[in-house]
């Protein structure tokens, strides 16, 4: 049982990641007053694209072929780190949010030298923005999870889960009300979402992360486009377990697993309107205003940081 | 270690270490005098290098025996002179060092026997051994040294021989110019370095390290404290912190290749051991803002330092670069901890001082690395340009692998060194909100930001210096014609990049015993629990990233190689690939304010204005050090010296009357004190 | 009644964090109009603590207070102000020396400065720290905005967020003024008001622009 569990909480964050997507984009569509594509467009398109031959340039080395898969399974373990339906996870009690940071970064490192080894011109132009973007973001991704980590006297995010879910929704707490507007800076510029990055535009002056993998096809496509809508999913789901992981399981019995399964499909749900209501209603920022946009981050992180040692919460 | 404390493990213990130690000493100093001696002779080289091999592995034998046991006395040389009084000796700090400087020795100095052989004639070979040789000696005895002498002769010694190796590569101008540079600055640390031994010399006579440390309870805080900064001062200059750093980003990349791995690798290391063995053993935590002052330029040099290796083109350059950046992580993490002993928070302190000792080491090995690295790239390709490289990757894989365990491990990822050592200083600025008062627990969690944007920027550089030069279509024809490097070459890298994975996996190796040594330099202090915890996940993730790789190579993929669709153009060329300038534009244009960058843009116009004759464009990155903090310094030495030369007339007879005048001066001086 | 007492604590606790977010984002704030709903989001705060003190004080006067608060600072001044920013056409961005960022890092510096400063003066002055350094805060960053923006909209704005943080210093030391004079000031601030409203007419008028930074002529 104590195995199975996280397992199961793997397999969901898994399998649900292209969901999340799916659902973004419908409700954009939605939102454009279109019909828009069915949340389970998603898949399908992941396994058209798991069946078509892969591309292969042909001054590309080795590590063309071997970086998405890379990206994928580096991003599959930072998943398991996350709690998600309770306190636990398959490597939360041995991991802490800076290992995770990490790991997206060393998925990101293989991801950018992937896109530059095609040999095209994209894939440096992206590579290029993204570590910049990338370089601008971490600093407040660090800083958030560290105010609320001072706050729970731990870096587990077990730890900062179980904390978090011991104290009272209501108590508004300036720690966190910063580290959250933080995060979800931190988060749109992660996740190469409106108005940092334009996940569906195919224009060399915007784009960011499809320039990376312009020149990927097939299976290797097919486990980047996975790779990316898992991390969304990652990330999303790090905002709820830090921020608001009321509705967790905190005892092993099937109503407390169902109760917590709907409270994160809900919320879930929830972040993901918001993105798209959110990408619907803002229009792409030039390239440098990012850094304008994430140093707003930066500056409220620093500020959260500041009152924890200041003892207002 | 110390004076007259030896550890009595087993009666022949200290014996035989002295034996072995003073063989390994020995072993270096034949190493010249093979080199010269049968400088015409065939077997000179091989029997140089056996030489020199037996010397490193000696005393990484003898650097891993003390640096688990503890330690003893090697040699006394004390005199009835007693400023002249020359001990060695080794403890677990001295030997630790001795280990990295063996250690990291050994790979480097197999990768040049090939490597010296494709590029220098046979006296300059010999030259070249015959120097490599005492330049290590000099370092080991820096480390070994238990008196200020000869602390002070070695460090003296360390610069020469590091100079002449610079001096063997060539001699132009411009070369004699940054030469220059690195000696006047290096004297000027020296300086420093021997002021704050001497602010001792009125508590302990003999400038021994044993009466040294027992002198440092009688000090007043106001010596305590100015020994503290001139030492920082002189070890930060040695190590290329920032604003010292002028001479390093000069001075390293001019050297051969293998000199270079070992000055940005090891020499600089030595200058880590000096400030711990300052601020932790003798002085046993500095004073109050110490700890601060201390993290704030190492702050500020790892984020300037990384910004500058982005702004680099040359490949060792930039890589000089990164060393200041590193170098700024590492005194970062010794900040913290000597924040944590001001304020009686032994064991984090114990954390924060291992964790900058284990990137030390890490340090060492990966950036070694990278210098052999660039070593291999200009051997294949004879350009150290970035916009001439590149698709280096399908011409030399077993290079190009060790290279990206180098850039992966430099960048602090997961399943790496780099990674462990940078976690273990970001947890210790975590700990910081256990203190006490508001500002270190404001300040410390504030640096993991800092740590942090070096990490990304980190990654912005080496993931260019990669891409660029090892994917992607060759950028020139000799990048295009380049060949794997010969086997030697790629043992010295594989034998420093094979520790950077297991160390990124299984980091109790090194940072257990690491610990045991910090927690002797910190007294009061706990083993901390935490640091056992990291290691069990790495391995699973190792795991994971194999069995995917194994599982999917395993499924065959129908894989085509088909040229990539150029939008209807011919198809693409190099010359369409982004090119390191352009790659690194974003951030250089984010960060212009450190750039400063002075353009010039010329147009010779002609009678059409759209079609001009000529277009020049230059784009130099000024430094503000240069401008603000050496100019007015050099400025006011000339003046003085242009002051000084009235007094030079050139006749015999006035100098002999400056000297009667002196003796005059010195007698009645004499004559009034008394 | 239970209810309205635990709403009143969280009021009060809460109250100075969302002061301080109204600052973070006032000094991010893009557009002359976002300002104006920001400031009067941050007036109708102002109101709820205001209401929560006559609650717990018993006080009919502060009702009255509260009620003049509403009336001017939530309703009457933005209305008029939007009116105004809506009539005389001018571009909508506020023009600032300073990017986004850089503004909100200087709020960041305002916050911890005020807490600072407050620290050692609030157990004395009776009041808890956090409302204090929120008023601290509303003041610098008045007048923050004041010198870093170059629409004269602004320069109105800065000074009504000025307002704000010596009505919340008052507020916190002695649960406010006196009611007549707390009218005095609400008239000042209107009469303030409506005279920068028609100089803004006059200076568009005649410059065709509101852009503070070109109005050098004076000196002579």
């Amino acid at each position: 049982m104590s195995l199975l569990l996280p397992i199961f909480q793997a397999l969901l964050m898994l399998a649900g990641a292209p969901l999340v997507g799916g659902v973004v984009s419908a409700t954009k569509a939605r939102l454009q007053r279109r019909r828009g594509a069915s949340v389970f467009r998603s898949y399908a398109d992941l396994w058209k694209l798991f069946r078509k031959e892969d591309l292969t340039p042909p001054t590309a080395s080795p590590l063309f072929a071997l970086a998405p898969l890379i990206v994928f399974t580096v991003i599959v373990v930072s998943s398991l780190l996350l709690p998600v339906l309770t306190e636990g996870s398959l490597l939360g009690g041995r991991g802490d949010f800076i290992l995770l940071i990490s790991l997206l970064a060393l998925a990101r490192f293989f991801l950018v030298l992937g896109g530059m080894d095609g040999g095209g011109a994209f894939g440096g132009m992206g590579g290029s923005r993204e570590v910049l973007i990338s370089a601008l973001a971490e600093v407040p991704f660090m800083l958030s999870l560290i105010s609320v980590s001072i706050l729970a006297q731990s870096s587990r995010l077990s730890g900062i889960v179980h904390w978090t879910l011991s104290q009272n929704i209501f108590d508004v707490s300036a720690v966190h009300i910063l580290a959250f507007s933080a995060m979800a800076m931190v988060a749109i510029a992660e996740t190469g979402r409106m108005p940092v990055d334009n996940p569906t535009t195919h224009l060399e002056l915007t784009m960011i992360h499809e320039a990376m993998v312009l020149e990927y096809s097939g299976p290797s496509l097919a486990f980047l486009e996975w790779a990316s809508a898992l991390k969304l999913n990652v990330v999303l789901s790090l905002l709820v377990a830090v921020f608001l992981p009321w509705g967790m399981a905190t005892a092993w019995t099937p109503p407390a697993l169902a109760i917590a399964v709907l409270a994160y499909a809900g919320k879930i749900l929830v972040l993901a309107v918001t993105l798209a209501v959110v990408e619907s209603g803002v229009a792409k920022m030039r390239m440098y205003a990012v850094p304008d946009f994430l140093g707003i981050a930066t500056a409220t992180s620093i500020l959260a940081v500041v009152f924890t040692a200041l003892g207002r919460r | 270690m110390g004076g007259k404390k030896i550890l009595e493990i087993d009666g022949l213990y200290p014996i035989v270490t002295q034996l072995v130690f003073i063989s390994c000493l020995l072993a270096f100093c034949g190493v010249p005098v093979i080199a010269l001696v049968m400088a015409r002779a065939r077997r000179m080289e091989s029997s140089a290098v056996a030489l020199l091999l037996v010397g490193l592995l000696l005393g990484l034998g003898v650097g891993l025996r003390a640096f688990r046991g503890g330690g003893l006395v090697l040699l006394d040389f004390s005199s009835s002179i007693t400023p002249f009084a020359f001990t060695l000796a080794l403890d677990r700090l001295g030997a630790f060092f001795l280990v990295l400087i063996c250690g990291v020795t050994i790979p480097v100095a197999l990768f040049s026997v090939t490597y010296l052989d494709r590029h220098y004639d046979a006296p300059r070979r010999a030259w070249i051994w015959g120097l490599f040789s005492l330049f290590i000696l000099s370092m080991i005895l820096v480390v070994v040294a238990a008196t200020a002498f000869a602390f002070l002769v070695a460090w003296e010694l360390m610069t020469l021989f590091s100079a002449g190796l610079i001096l063997i590569e060539g001699s132009s101008k411009e070369r004699l110019h940054n030469l220059f540079i690195y000696l006047l600055m290096m004297h000027a640390g020296a300086a420093a370095v021997a002021a704050s031994f001497f602010l001792f010399s009125p508590f302990s006579p003999d400038l021994g390290f044993a009466n040294i440390r027992l002198a440092s309870s009688l000090l007043t805080p106001g010596v305590r404290a100015a020994i503290f900064l001139v030492a920082f001062v002189g070890f930060g200059t040695k190590a290329g912190i920032i604003p010292f750093h002028l001479w390093l980003p000069r001075a390293h990349p001019i050297a051969p290749t293998p000199v270079s791995a070992l000055m940005s690798g090891v020499m600089l290391k030595t200058a880590v051991y000096g400030f711990v063995r300052f601020s932790f053993d003798f002085l046993a935590g500095g004073p109050r803002w110490g700890g601060y002052l201390i993290l704030f330029v190492g702050a500020l040099s790892g984020v300037l330092g990384v910004l500058y290796a982005i702004g680099e083109q040359d490949l060792k350059r930039l890589l000089a670069y990164s060393s200041v950046e590193n170098i700024g992580i590492i005194f970062m993490g010794l900040g913290s901890a000597l924040i944590f002993t001001a304020n009686q928070a032994q064991t984090w302190a114990v954390l924060a001082l291992a964790a900058a000792l284990f990137h030390t080491f890490n340090h060492a090995l990966f950036k070694s690395l990278l210098f052999l690295g660039s070593g291999a790239i200009a051997d294949a390709t004879h350009s150290l340009d970035l916009e001439e490289l590149g698709g280096l990757l399908n011409r030399m894989p077993v290079s190009g692998a060790a290279f990206l365990v180098g850039c992966a491990s430099i960048v602090g990822l997961p399943l790496f060194n780099g990674f462990v050592s940078e976690w273990v200083t970001l947890q210790s600025f975590l700990a910081g909100s256990t203190l006490a008062g508001d500002y270190p627990r404001m300040i410390l969690p504030l640096m993991a930001g800092a740590l942090a944007l070096i990490g990304g920027l980190g990654a912005a550089c080496f993931i260019r210096v990669y891409g660029v030069a090892f994917l992607g279509r060759p950028r020139s024809a000799a990048a295009g014609a380049a060949q794997e490097a010969p086997p030697a070459m790629q043992w010295g890298m594989w034998l420093l990049a094979t520790p950077c994975v297991v160390l990124g996996i299984a980091p109790g190796l090194m940072l257990n015993p690491l610990t045991v040594l910090s927690q002797s330099l910190i007294p009061g202090a706990t083993f901390p629990e935490m640091i056992t915890s990291l290691p069990v996940i790495l391995v699973w993730t190792a795991l994971a990233v194999l069995v995917t790789i194994c599982l999917v190579a395993i499924v065959r993929v129908r894989r085509r190689v088909t040229p990539t669709w150029a939008c209807g153009l011919p198809g693409l060329t190099e010359r369409m690939q982004y090119t390191s300038t352009a790659f690194s534009k974003p951030v250089r244009f984010v960060f212009s304010v450190v750039y400063k960058p002075d353009r010039r843009l010329e147009i010779l116009p002609n009678s059409d204005t759209y079609f001009p004759t000529a277009i020049s464009y230059s784009s130099v990155r000024t430094t503000s050090y240069e401008r603000y903090l050496y100019r007015p310094i050099t400025d006011a030495v000339i003046g003085l010296a242009n002051q000084l030369r009235r007094i030079q007339s050139g006749n015999i007879q006035v100098y002999l009357l400056y000297i009667f005048l002196a003796l005059i001066l010195l007698l009645t001086v004499v004559g009034i004190y008394r | 009644m239970e209810i309205i007492q635990l709403a009143i604590g969280k009021a009060l606790s809460s109250s100075a964090v969302f002061l301080l977010i109204s600052v973070l984002l006032l000094a991010a704030a893009r557009r002359v109009s976002t300002g104006i709903i920001l400031f009067a989001l941050q007036s109708a705060i102002i109101t709820a603590l205001v209401m929560a003190t006559a609650y717990t004080e018993k006080s009919a006067e502060a009702w009255i207070v509260a009620a003049l608060v509403f009336g001017f600072k939530v309703v009457a001044i933005p209305t008029a102000l939007l009116w105004l920013v809506e009539r005389l056409k001018v571009p909508r961005e506020i023009s600032s020396q300073l990017t986004a960022a850089q503004g909100v890092f200087v709020a960041v510096v305002i916050i911890v400065l005020s807490y600072a400063a407050v620290q050692s003066y609030a157990p004395e002055a009776g009041a808890a720290a956090d409302p204090l350094a929120a008023s601290v805060a509303l003041i610098l960053t008045g007048a923050f905005l004041m010198v870093s923006r170059r629409k004269a909209m602004m320069q109105v704005l800065g000074l009504l967020v000025m307002e704000n943080g010596i009505f919340l210093a008052a507020l916190a030391t002695t649960f406010g003024m006196p009611l007549v004079i707390e009218i005095g000031i609400f008239f000042d601030l209107l009469m303030g008001i409506l005279i920068m409203g028609i100089f803004a007419f006059r200076i568009r008028d005649t410059f065709e622009h509101l852009d503070v930074s070109r109005l050098r002529r004076l000196r002579g």
